[in-house]
């Protein structure tokens, strides 16, 4: 049957359809808010802004936070008195801020933890340990010592992997299941780490690696990838080592490091082969995981930090005029 | 015929809100939704959101353009009107409204200029970089490179962020260029690839518009705390801080007097200059960059270390200057020098595969 259509039912139907577009739209934007109207005093806006940034600030980490059935990564960073360690330490920090599941461990080479590095990590907003390891003098590199004369960091390294396992024998029940999909690794913190890194490995069986960029004199060092497996290292340094790869190119499941109690960092090693003297502990080279992509990209590169000049900071202190010592740099 | 009649009313009326519906849908509100679930107790005016779709289309119309030619108007800086044989400028941008950091309707935006140039550090140093912004709640992020052309791997780079950026590129000519890569204090590097982003600024913010902005000139190599972003956002003129590791120094920084202004500067290279500061000790409330648009840097007779004199002179005086940094006694940024990494393995024809991005 045909409807007539009169003008009422006509004006009826755009009322109803114009209603539910208004209230469609409305729904899509959410609230409308009046207060913007109103003159604020400076003070109110002050407040006002501040209270917008905590609120976005929470809702970061809440979302972070969220994520919590993820593999845990253990980050072991030596650390030692110099310049620039606040700010190498400060932008690390940036970076962790991202990765969820992030245990770092901080290991500075000195007779007790510094205010300095305390401060920074209460105030980091990172889950961390602080420890401390003071090197040997006759390991430790002297003043004048070019860098690459003696390994740097192999007593805090070992010290983190000891407060690991005393963790891992002390953990029970669901803790120590936890434990058993951990990755550990060792970053040093004048390197840079893209976000991606530590999603890549986040899953490690065993020990997994991928390439480092800037380092062994090259572009790049990076493990070559055959059938999936590892079959050979492409670096132009000392290629005959057992394992040439970087401190920063591989990641070890916390599991092996528990079951391998023996396995640590041989302090007194030859340059270049501080990574083998631990690796060889834990795997062969059929065990290695390859990760980014086959090992075809570069998620982490090998840089280091000019040592700042300090000419002009030096003569002033000689005349006893030197920068006040009580401003932390 | 009635039927006709029918079929045309109701046709009349559907029309207006399905096309309404549709075009809302295709433009920037979906990015705009996303935003909302995320900070869903931020208020959103139905009267803001057609001002950001005009700006989002006037970018996306930017992008359209292939390649614009600087024919240095005269109302612009003199710097380009000599020089544009030399420039080609592509100011291709983009402008995204993409994911968080999180943006607020009620903070200032801070603009950060970092003028970049191609070297086996670069994706390294901007990954770092943007790792630190990802936390800075509405900042904006002016990437220039030293490019003739915009690089992909800082594009790539940029989009992977997820950041607010815009991406510009400006070459310096060869005669400016630094010599090798020593430096030599006679020729400021990334000083056109600064002056690009102010002139962008301009062009892209008019006086009369109620976007609060703070501008800060961030080199690609320092380190950047997260405080030092908060404390430069409520700048109305100009504000100072000290700045680490400048001026064969522990830190410079300006000389702050028991009534809170500056009156000087605590440093031993050349105290005497108007602005004895570094390029990261400072920034700008983006009203006054608009206010005053014949203010560059000086790109030639520039004495070392005055660069930053030559724009700041043209904006305040030592007076208005706002001292940040609890008075000036904290040290929220540094400037820290990245080495030049060793490649010798490389050798001439290169050991790595050239395909790979560093």
């Amino acid at each position: 049957m045909r409807m007539r259509l009169r003008l009422k039912t006509v004006f009826v139907l755009y009322f109803m359809v114009s209603l539910l577009g208004l209230i469609y739209a409305l729904m899509q934007l959410g609230q409308r808010c009046d207060c913007r109207g109103h003159a604020m005093s400076k003070d109110q806006q002050i407040s006002q802004l501040r209270g917008e940034l905590q609120k976005l600030q929470e809702h970061i980490k809440t979302e972070l936070s969220k994520k919590t059935d993820v593999p845990k990564i253990y980050v072991i960073t030596p650390t030692y008195a110099r310049l620039v360690q606040k700010a190498e330490l400060t932008r690390l920090s940036h970076t962790f801020l991202h990765v969820p599941q992030l245990h770092w461990i901080v290991v500075e080479d000195a007779p007790q933890p510094t205010p300095l590095v305390t401060d920074f990590l209460a105030a980091s907003g990172l889950t961390y340990a602080h420890l401390h390891k003071l090197t040997p003098k006759d390991r430790k590199l002297q003043e004048g010592d070019p860098s690459w004369l003696k390994p740097r960091g192999a007593e805090q390294r070992n010290e983190g992997l000891r407060w690991l396992r005393e963790m891992g024998a002390a953990a029970e029940g669901k803790e120590a299941a936890a434990l058993e999909e951990a990755v550990v690794y060792f970053a040093d913190d004048d390197n840079t780490y893209s976000l991606q890194l530590f999603e890549e490995m986040r899953y490690t069986y065993r020990v997994s690696v991928w390439p480092v960029g800037l380092v062994g004199g090259m572009k790049f060092e990076r493990p070559v990838v055959e059938d999936g497996k590892v079959v050979r290292f492409h670096t132009g340094w000392h290629p005959n080592r057992p394992f040439p790869i970087d401190m920063a190119g591989f990641a070890v499941s916390l599991r092996l490091i528990l079951t391998n109690p023996q396995a640590r960092f041989d302090g007194d090693a030859q340059m270049g082969f501080l990574e083998s003297s631990f690796l060889q502990h834990l795997v062969t080279m059929d065990d290695f995981e390859p990760k980014a992509d086959l090992c075809t990209k570069v998620l982490v590169w090998h840089t280091r930090t000019e040592k700042p000049k300090m000419k002009r900071e030096d003569a002033l202190q000689k005349q006893g005029l030197g920068s006040d010592p009580d401003v932390e740099v | 015929m009635p039927k006709r009649r029918d079929i045309l009313a109701i046709v009349l009326i559907v029309l207006p809100w399905t096309l309404l519906i549709t075009v809302w849908h295709q433009s920037a509100i979906a990015p705009l939704l996303a935003i909302r679930k995320v900070c869903h107790h931020l208020v959103k005016e139905i009267l803001i959101i057609p001002e950001r779709l005009t700006i989002h289309r006037q970018r996306l119309a930017d992008d359209g353009t292939e390649t614009r030619h600087d024919t240095g108007p005269a109302t612009d800086s003199k710097e380009y009107c000599s020089q544009d044989k030399d420039i080609v400028e592509v100011v291709r941008t983009e402008y995204v409204y993409t994911r968080p950091p999180p943006w607020s309707d009620v903070l200032p935006t801070i603009h950060v200029i970092t003028p970049t140039y191609s070297r086996p550090v670069q994706k390294a140093e901007l990954t770092r970089l943007a790792n630190t912004f990802l936390h800075v709640p509405n900042l904006h992020w002016i990437l220039v490179e030293d490019s003739q052309r915009r690089t992909p791997l800082v594009t790539r780079l940029l989009r992977e962020t997820g950041l607010n950026y815009t991406h510009l590129n400006v070459e310096t000519p060869r005669n400016y260029k630094l010599r090798g890569d020593m430096r030599d204090p006679r020729i400021p590097r990334g000083t056109m690839q600064r002056n690009l982003a102010l002139r962008w600024l301009r062009e892209t913010f008019n006086s009369n518009s109620s976007q609060a902005g703070i501008v800060y000139f961030a080199d690609d190599d320092n380190t950047y705390s997260l405080e030092l972003f908060e404390e430069m956002r409520s700048t109305r003129k100009v504000s100072v801080w000290p700045v680490a590791f400048v001026g064969g120094l522990r830190y410079e920084s300006p000389k702050v007097n028991a009534a809170g202004k500056v009156y000087g500067w605590k440093t031993v290279f050349d105290p005497h200059r108007p602005f004895a500061i570094d390029m990261a000790g400072f920034a700008i409330n983006l009203r006054l960059i608009l206010f005053k648009p014949q203010a560059y840097f000086k790109l030639r007779g520039v004495k070392g270390g005055y660069q930053e004199s030559s724009l700041l002179r043209e904006l305040v005086t030592l007076n208005d200057l706002e001292p940040k940094a609890a008075n000036c006694t904290k040290i929220l940024v540094w400037h820290t020098r990245t080495e030049k990494p060793v490649l010798v393995n490389e050798g001439k024809k290169g050991f790595t595969d050239p395909n790979v991005e560093i």
